[in-house]
């Protein structure tokens, strides 16, 4: 069975690219399971999706921790613990990442010993490609499983984006088929994975789960602001910069009108950004006055401060 | 404590009045009406210093008597059947929030068809939602009841609320004598409330009933809340003790009634189990090795007790005031559970009575023992029975030609 | 109160600083989180919030709130049965001198237009009957967001949403809460959006300072479920107000005053055809009449208020 899973954010079309690979290896008869993963989060935020292909009935069901391939649309998710990108990756699992960095770059910084190729045919942090993101990927996951035809993997396009209408399938399919023939070049492919084995296997580490007072296990929160650990700012693809010679310190604008409150104003009445949980909305910089916030992509930021 | 001739709904109404409960939201049903109409007129005259509060439906009512319980004070509530399905989402809610207060349910039987005599499926459908549920026999039973539940929920190795329950009719409109406790007495056994840090208040920020994501939390908060309702069972031992010592009523788990000796028992719960009671008198007259198992606590459900009582019996008739449709008699199914693969398990028999308030005669008892020693010997329960006479069913015909339903077929069976 | 009497004469008043926690799961650029923060900033934390099912079921998630003060969640159709219980609970720990005056706390439900105009306004209703002392926060996004933005009894006409995805948009009209409040005296009620924060901060100070059942209903911008940009939410609440369909007033002492008359009206279409949600009444065809329709709605509105 072929275990593959796509991670990016919401919006950046991984259950797009779930489903065109599931019905891309359905057309080429294999038995499959496709779904999204949701959290609370939203747009923005880190999401994955993932396939299961096989020639027999599928029995696995839900999140896949074994993979045969990893397709990151995002890599500015690749460090996020909670994006779970590197669950259960091995020597085996092939890593498709989408990045401006070179494999032998992420090979090294994340000690991966299986094989790294970078997304082919899509413009790393160009916010107009993000609606090709869930193609490519899928272009890319198709390729390297080296048992879909290009016909098939056509073919699911078209099923999968009619609804959206002739010119965004044209689109598509241009780019789809230009990402899967780029990374058929690149040589390289992916087998099946095995099954857990019931003869020799981990032991799960039951425990006698014991009682405890409601003071302790009732789902309640007995401290104020708590929220402000879970560091939203990893959601941003797009980072808002004060140019602080522009700025007039208007009436803190900018602060009140920024949804999350990431914006503080200082003492001598300069807006400052907490890009720890600044989501990048950019209503700041659609609002300010005398045009003092700009946009800056995230992508080939090195240094830190808004990461977890 | 003195004695006095109250009806069910009244003995509840004094059992909030002596726990001193400070709240109730409330919502008028048949036949729970007459129980927040008295506590209306305390709170009026001044008799309770409680306030209270008429909310425009039950699922309303459960949710303020949950947040006032998570904000501090001691919350009593009361409804009835279609009401207590009316609050159904509530009731699985404010128990996961750890929210202790008392709610009396009268049971009366479920719609469709709509009919104000009772049975017992409004109260089961309540089973699985973290409700603790006390159930009663006589009216004394109900003040004692609320007085003890209060003990029960407010307990911190339990903190949930509790369900009372008493059948409509046969004890919320029936006066029996019911000893009253003193306010002092009363006192004695239940404390001033202390919500032990269940509250609101601005020097300590709070956020309670917050959602989860993933099946980990989610699996421990549940779990947490079963481990707890199971914790009730020790706790309403030790509160029970000291009940009796204090009025000098005591109040097991489960009611056992000459069972040591017994080779055959009914088991039943709420106030037709008396009628068992007085049925296992008049066989024991006539040398029947028989007795009544009748549980009060149905959640928790007191099952090693069972297991202790019923094991090594013959044979064991579990009459159902209830109706699982598509399945059959609930208490029947949680009792066998209980006793499936136990060394000395009876041979288990189900029969389904009472429903709607359909009355049970001495005589059915006496049959119902009859089959049941017939199955003992066998070693094989026959399948189980509704009790119903064919007299019911003629009555039913004629009702059936009133309502013009098609002749052709009536006419079918008659043949 | 007089604008002299307020404490916000100008936008300098506003708070410069936020009580609301960062981290939260809202999306980025959501209407109803700027409304929500910018209305806690006035609140202060000495409240208690009680949520009704919605998207902002979601603020909170085990173990993490942005609250400073204290909340609860009930479910969609009960909020403010939840807020009279920890009202009648808190007045009587008072009355009985069980909890210190100081630890008191200001009760205020929070909703959805889902619930606050659907499930929830029996429950609603009930509490104003009883002169609960609360206020009522509705975010109105104009549909059921938290499920994906399928039309609720706030969509407005016209509008595009997940279960109203034929030609000519969703086919009722959003239903008029404000006069349903309105029209059984309530000690309060405003609508507000968050692009006007400081019309906001006035009406929240006099909502503050009222007793008895208060409402802020507050236009909340939705990039998701409306379909624009998020960095327009605030642009999209301002052109609702300069178009005449979002009217900023207030039911106070018994009458409805209007608190930002706009002098010239811009046209309806000016807010529509920035959403998602509209764009089948410009592309293919311009559907000319229920643009008319909507711009004499308006008009009609503005007719009575002015007239």
């Amino acid at each position: 069975m072929y275990r593959i899973r796509f991670h990016g954010r919401g919006g950046q079309g991984m259950k797009t690219a779930s489903r065109i690979l599931g019905t891309a290896f359905f057309i080429e008869a294999f038995e499959v399971q496709d779904a999204p993963i949701y959290g609370a989060e939203r747009r923005g935020a880190p999401v994955f999706a993932y396939v299961r292909a096989g020639r027999e009935a599928i029995n696995e069901r839900g999140a896949i921790t074994n993979p045969d391939l990893v397709v990151v649309a995002d890599d500015t998710l690749v460090p996020v613990p909670a994006a779970g990108v590197l669950r259960g990756v091995t020597e085996n699992t092939v890593l498709i990442i989408n990045s401006v960095e070179e494999p032998e770059t992420w090979r090294e910084r994340l000690n991966l010993t299986g094989p790294v190729v970078t997304m082919p045919g899509v413009k790393v942090g160009d916010a107009q490609e993000v609606r090709f993101t869930g193609v490519v990927s899928a272009a890319a996951a198709a390729a390297v499983t080296g048992v879909i035809s290009k016909t098939s993997f056509e073919a699911a396009i078209r099923e999968e984006i009619a609804p959206l209408g002739e010119a965004v399938v044209d689109e598509n399919l241009k780019r789809g088929v230009e990402a899967f023939d780029l990374t058929v070049k690149n040589g390289v492919s992916i087998k099946e994975g095995s099954t857990v084995s019931a003869a020799a296997y981990k032991r799960p580490e039951w425990i006698e789960l014991g009682f405890e007072s409601a003071a302790i296990s009732a789902p309640a929160i007995h401290s104020a602001a708590t929220s402000e650990r879970m560091k939203t700012g990893l959601w941003r693809t797009v980072r808002p910069v004060i140019d602080y010679d522009r700025c007039n310190r208007c009436w803190w604008l900018c602060s009140t009108f920024c949804p999350d409150g990431a914006i503080s104003v200082n003492k001598e009445g300069f807006p400052e950004i907490d890009y720890e949980h600044c989501k990048g909305c950019m209503i700041c910089m659609a609002q300010c006055p005398p045009h003092a916030i700009s946009a800056e992509a995230e992508h080939g930021r090195k240094e830190g401060g808004d990461e977890a | 404590m003195k004695r006095r001739l109250l009806t069910g709904n009244a003995a509840a109404a004094w059992g909030a009045r002596l726990a001193d409960v400070d709240y109730i939201p409330a919502f008028p049903i048949t036949p729970q009406t007459e129980i927040i109409e008295t506590i209306a007129g305390w709170t009026d005259s001044g008799e309770m210093d409680a306030s209270m509060v008429t909310m425009e439906s039950e699922h309303s009512m459960i949710t303020a008597a949950g947040t006032a319980a998570a904000t501090g004070v001691r919350v009593f509530t009361a409804t009835s059947s279609q009401g207590l399905l009316y609050a159904m989402e509530m009731l699985y809610t404010v128990a996961g929030w750890r929210a202790p207060f008392v709610l009396v349910n009268v049971s009366r039987a479920l719609a469709a068809p709509v009919t104000l005599e009772p049975d017992h499926n409004d109260v089961l459908a309540a089973r699985d939602s973290g409700f603790l549920q006390l159930h009663c026999s006589t009216c004394q039973e109900v003040l004692d009841g609320v007085l003890l539940a209060y003990r029960i929920a407010e307990d911190s190795r339990v903190r949930l609320p509790m369900i009372v329950n008493l059948d409509g009719f046969y004890l919320s409109f029936t006066r029996e004598p019911v000893e009253v406790p003193t306010a002092k007495e009363a006192k004695a056994f239940l404390p001033p409330f202390d919500s032990k840090g269940m509250s609101f208040r601005a020097s300590s920020p709070i956020s309670q009933a917050v959602a989860v994501l993933g099946g980990g939390p989610y699996s421990y908060f549940r779990y947490e809340t079963h481990l707890a309702a199971l914790n009730a069972l020790t706790v309403f031992d030790e509160a029970a003790e000291d009940f009796s010592k204090i009025f000098g009523r005591s109040y097991g788990s489960v009611e056992s009634y000459r069972t040591e000796d017994a080779k055959y028992l009914f088991v039943m719960m709420g106030s037709f189990a008396t009628k068992a009671r007085e049925a296992v008198d008049r066989l024991r007259d006539e040398g029947w090795p028989i007795g009544l198992l009748r549980p009060r606590l149905v959640r928790p459900f007191p099952a090693e007790a069972i297991a202790r009582l019923a094991s090594g019996k013959e044979a064991v008739a579990v009459i159902d005031q209830n109706l699982s449709l598509g399945k059959g008699g609930v208490l029947f199914t949680e009792v066998s559970s209980v006793l499936y693969g136990q060394p000395g398990a009876p041979v288990m028999l189900s029969f389904i009575g009472g429903l709607g308030g359909r009355d049970i005669s001495p005589e059915e008892f006496f049959e119902i023992a009859g089959v049941a020693k017939h199955a003992a010997k066998e070693g094989k329960a026959p399948p189980p029975r509704l009790l119903y006479t064919e007299d019911e069913l003629k009555e039913v015909r004629k009702l059936q030609m009133i309502a013009n339903v098609e002749r052709g077929e009536l006419e079918d069976e008659d043949e | 109160m007089k604008t002299s009497e307020t404490r916000f004469k100008g936008m300098r008043d506003l708070p410069s600083a936020h009580l609301l926690g960062t981290g939260t799961a809202m999306c980025a650029g959501c209407g109803g989180l700027e409304v929500l923060h910018e209305i806690y900033d006035i609140l202060g934390k000495k409240t208690v919030f009680v949520n009704a099912a919605g998207c902002m079921t979601l603020l909170s998630i085990y173990p993490f709130t942005p609250f400073r003060g204290s909340w609860i969640y009930t479910a969609m159709a009960s909020a403010p049965a939840g807020a009279q219980g920890v009202r009648d609970a808190l007045d009587t720990l008072k009355r009985k001198e069980r909890m210190k005056p100081a630890d008191d706390l200001k009760v205020v439900c929070l909703t959805g237009d889902g619930s606050a105009y659907g499930m929830g306004l029996s429950s609603t209703s009930a509490a104003i009957d009883r002169g609960l002392d609360f206020l009522y926060i509705c975010y109105d996004n104009e549909g059921y967001g938290n499920t994906g933005q399928q039309f609720s009894a706030a969509t407005p006409h016209g509008a595009r949403t997940s279960t109203s995805m034929g030609p000519r948009g969703f086919p009722g009209s959003k239903k008029d809460l404000f006069s349903i409040w309105a029209a059984n005296s309530p000690a309060y009620a405003a609508t507000v959006a968050g692009a006007e924060p400081l019309d906001l901060a006035r009406k929240i100070e006099k909502a503050d300072t009222a007793k008895g059942p208060r409402l802020i209903l507050a236009l909340s911008p939705c990039p998701v479920g409306w379909g624009y940009d998020p960095k327009d939410s605030v642009e999209i609440g301002k052109l609702a107000v300069k178009t005449g369909i979002w009217p900023l007033k207030e039911y106070i002492d018994g009458k409805v005053v209007h608190t930002k008359i706009p002098k010239k009206r811009l046209p309806v279409e000016e807010y529509l055809k920035r959403q998602g949600r509209f764009a089948h009444l410009f592309e293919p065809v311009r559907k000319d009449d229920i643009l008319k329709e909507i711009q004499a709605g308006v008009d009609a509105y503005w007719e009575g208020v002015e007239g």
